[in-house]
């Protein structure tokens, strides 16, 4: 079953465009490209302030006891606009792992922080191609973590990490606070991401989930986050598909628009069907949280927006020519985007296997 | 539960008692014949059961219910393999406009009740070998006969000509103005002398199409739908009527479940296919395909069920999902290896591979071809420029041929 969005839900995603519209211009985000290890901070003090971070999250906790599909609808919005961090999602899926499956002091101490925005939460499951490695990197022994997560998006500026460790023969789902935990920055082609490797040595850490509950919960909570991340996605590929459309109307040559060439038109609206088709699964997979075909639901949402916003990436670059592969022109603000989305929470090849085992029944 | 559920629930236990007198099952084996005087008994006990006509006036021996309950009893239908498709033209589309345009209000009630209860069928002259997309590029024309008018020239493509009764058509009754003016929209019997149908064999071994040749067929006036040159709009609402039919993600062939069970049972390279990664990927994109098209149709019905029109999203359905079942059912075709020679031409497109692959082509062209939904996307819903159309307000004999 999928919804029609409510005036509540349609409100926050007229309110929430306005406000990323007005606050966030490539202008502000071409420089980041080039520094490694920062954020668009005023990215993130407009989520803090507009209450985006809390959101999803319990009431009781200092959240606003919404959901999925409100937080979505957020993301869409982040994603026409570039968001200028990755926090909204790590610190979503971090929150939820520890709603879900953590005790009431780990509620405690980090939820509220969580939900204000004071605290940066991030997910380390991958291990490189592995987004939910059956042997983790991190090792768990005692409380303590030792080794590398590699590639942890959020990683650099974030104060809490959810990290799927290797325990004494089972892994282990660990909440580790990463003040004094070393963190070396990884120059990405996005590096707004904030992307780096986390170094931990004898750090202390906390137990979420073990054994084959650990790897459920981690899988659930990448589910979580691709939805979000699907969303995002979802929004970048529609707004480049609203730029090749604008400048096919605009641009022309041999005596007409641009568009009005079909290869040109067939290109644009083979990018429609895309964004819709992403848009649809997106909206399904949302409604979706806590049915039993979640999962399944938000590998469809993935692996179709996924492929829409590297698609419109591609065409919309191509249709605009020459000028779309300038820098000042930051069509390749969306091109990075798009890649650096598309292997966040997993990428297309881990979603494509979840999917089929869960077709053809053979899910653990 | 809602009026829909209730709705829902009536129509498939009528349909579940149905399926094993007219269902696939009964029809197996059947010659072409046999199969149609079984469709029409199974009309028949639609019409009966008040399953006919059920977004029409009850006047015209409708139910009078609404488009929700056409879609929900037609998803529902499409499930047991009935013999309706010989109905689904002249229902979906002639009979619909001949309630709407029809002069002689006695003669279209008589005309509507025997076509709902499968006696009568319709068919739809429109295209024609000079133009299929292009349908206002029509030759056939109608000229001035006494106080009717007498038709020469030629239609193709017309589905179930061979059994219809009458049919409806558009001709050229003026080639001195613009092409989209000069034409004219009639009904026609279609067993009237000089009316000559011929069946063309497709592809895929099927003869449901149709030549259909006219040598001064004579109509009086009173066949007349549309004011003089006023043929173009009554047709363009034809094409529109049926703009929210009952959809079908897999295109119209085999469900994905199939695929999945046949990749499960063949072994590739010693290891069931289902193991394989590029199976794997094919499934997994197909299946994401499958849930958009479905998740769009869903929101189109909960919109209608509001109050609201659907998005322009719907228009997506059969150019996804067609081409996608084409592709599909070639890899089907492979995973089979020698296997996959086999064919039965009565075998049906929704269950076997081999059917679905051959008359997927048909998909992608009747109805609108990709290329035509492409620049309908284009420009209808992006706003993207016209193509260059050289014939655009010239009269139609000085357009270069």
């Amino acid at each position: 079953m999928t919804i029609l969005y409510d005036e509540g839900q349609q409100a926050i995603a007229t309110e929430s465009r306005r406000v990323l519209e007005a606050r966030i211009s490539k202008d502000a985000l071409l420089p980041l490209l080039e520094s490694v290890g920062d954020y668009h901070h005023p990215f993130w003090d407009t989520a803090k302030e507009q209450g985006w971070t809390a959101l999803a999250m319990p009431e009781a906790h200092d959240g606003l006891g919404l959901g999925l599909i409100e937080l979505g609808l957020i993301a869409h919005q982040a994603g026409r606009s570039l968001s200028g961090a990755p926090f909204l999602t790590s610190g979503f899926g971090t929150a939820k792992a520890i709603e879900l499956y953590g005790s009431d002091a780990q509620k405690a101490r980090w939820l509220p922080a969580l939900a204000s925005g004071d605290s940066i939460g991030a997910i380390a499951f991958a291990a490189g191609p592995d987004a939910l490695p059956a042997r983790p990197d991190v090792t768990f022994t005692d409380d303590r973590l030792d080794g590398t997560a590699r590639g942890v998006s959020g990683g650099l500026a974030a104060d809490v990490a959810i990290v799927l460790s290797n325990g004494p023969g089972v892994p282990v789902l660990a909440l580790v606070d990463l003040t004094g935990v070393e963190r070396i920055a990884v120059p990405s082609f996005d590096n707004s991401r904030c992307v780096a490797d986390l170094k931990f040595a004898d750090a202390p850490a906390e137990t979420i989930a073990v054994g084959t509950a650990a790897r459920d919960a981690a899988l659930h909570i990448l589910a979580l986050q691709a939805v979000v991340t699907a969303h995002e996605q979802t929004g970048g590929a529609e707004v480049l598909m609203e730029i090749a459309r604008d400048y096919a109307l605009t641009r022309r040559a041999f005596g007409q628009p641009i568009g009005a060439f079909q290869s040109v038109k067939h290109r644009i609206a083979e990018l429609y069907g895309l964004v819709e088709l992403a848009r649809a699964n997106c909206i399904h997979a949302a409604s979706r949280e806590g049915a039993a075909d979640f999962i399944t639901a938000a590998a469809a949402a993935r692996l179709s927006a996924t492929e829409a916003y590297d698609t419109a990436a591609r065409d919309s670059v191509q249709i605009h020519g020459g000028i779309g592969v300038t820098w000042d022109l930051g069509l390749h603000l969306h091109m990075r985007r798009a890649r650096s989305l598309a292997i966040e929470q997993g990428s297309s090849l881990f979603w494509e296997d979840v999917l089929v085992d869960r077709l053809a029944g053979e899910a653990a | 539960m809602t009026d829909l559920e209730t709705y829902r629930a009536k129509a498939v236990a009528w349909l579940k008692s149905m399926a094993p007198t007219y269902g696939r099952e009964a029809r197996k084996g059947l010659a072409e014949a046999d199969d149609l005087a079984l469709g029409r008994r199974y009309q028949k006990a639609k019409f009966d059961a008040g399953f006919a006509g059920i977004n029409w006036p009850t006047e015209y021996g409708g139910q009078g219910l609404g488009h929700l309950e056409k879609v929900t009893f037609e998803a529902e239908e499409m499930k047991h393999g009935f013999p309706n498709f010989y109905f689904g033209i002249s229902l979906g589309m002639p009979v619909p406009v001949l309630m709407q345009f029809g002069s002689d209000k006695e003669f279209v009630k008589e005309r509507v009740l025997k076509a709902l209860q499968g006696e009568e069928i319709w068919c739809q002259l429109f295209s024609e070998p000079s133009g299929g997309s292009d349908l206002a590029g029509l030759r056939t024309k109608a000229e001035p006969d006494g106080n009717g008018w007498k038709i020469n020239g030629q239609k193709v493509w017309t589905s179930w000509a061979h059994y219809s009764d009458y049919g409806v058509i558009v001709v050229r009754t003026d080639p001195t103005v613009p092409k989209h003016k000069g034409l004219t929209y009639f009904w026609v019997d279609m067993k009237a002398p000089g009316v000559t149908v011929r069946p063309i064999k497709l592809a895929g071994g099927d003869s449901h199409v149709n030549e259909v040749f006219f040598d001064d067929v004579k109509i009086s006036d009173d066949h007349r739908m549309s004011p003089v040159g006023g043929g173009f709009a009554v047709a363009i609402t034809t094409l529109m009527i049926e703009r929210y039919v009952a959809t079908d993600s897999a295109g119209f062939g085999p469900h994905l479940d199939l695929f999945v069970d046949l990749a499960k049972h063949i072994s590739l390279n010693g290891k069931p296919a289902i193991e394989d990664g590029r199976i794997r990927q094919q499934i997994a994109r197909n299946y994401a395909m499958r849930s958009g098209l479905d998740s769009i149709n869903v929101r189109a019905r909960l919109m209608m069920q509001a109050g609201m029109i659907p998005g322009a999203e719907g228009s997506l359905n059969k150019l996804v999902a067609v081409r996608s079942r084409q592709k599909l059912s070639e890899l089907a075709i492979d995973l089979q290896g020698t296997g996959g020679f086999v064919f039965d031409e009565h075998a049906s497109p929704k269950e076997d591979w081999a059917s679905s692959w051959i008359n997927a082509p048909t998909g992608r062209i009747a109805g609108g071809s990709d290329e035509t939904l492409l620049n309908t996307i284009a420009e209808k819903v992006l706003g993207l420029p016209q193509d260059h159309r050289p014939d655009k307000g010239i009269p139609f004999n000085q357009i270069p041929a």
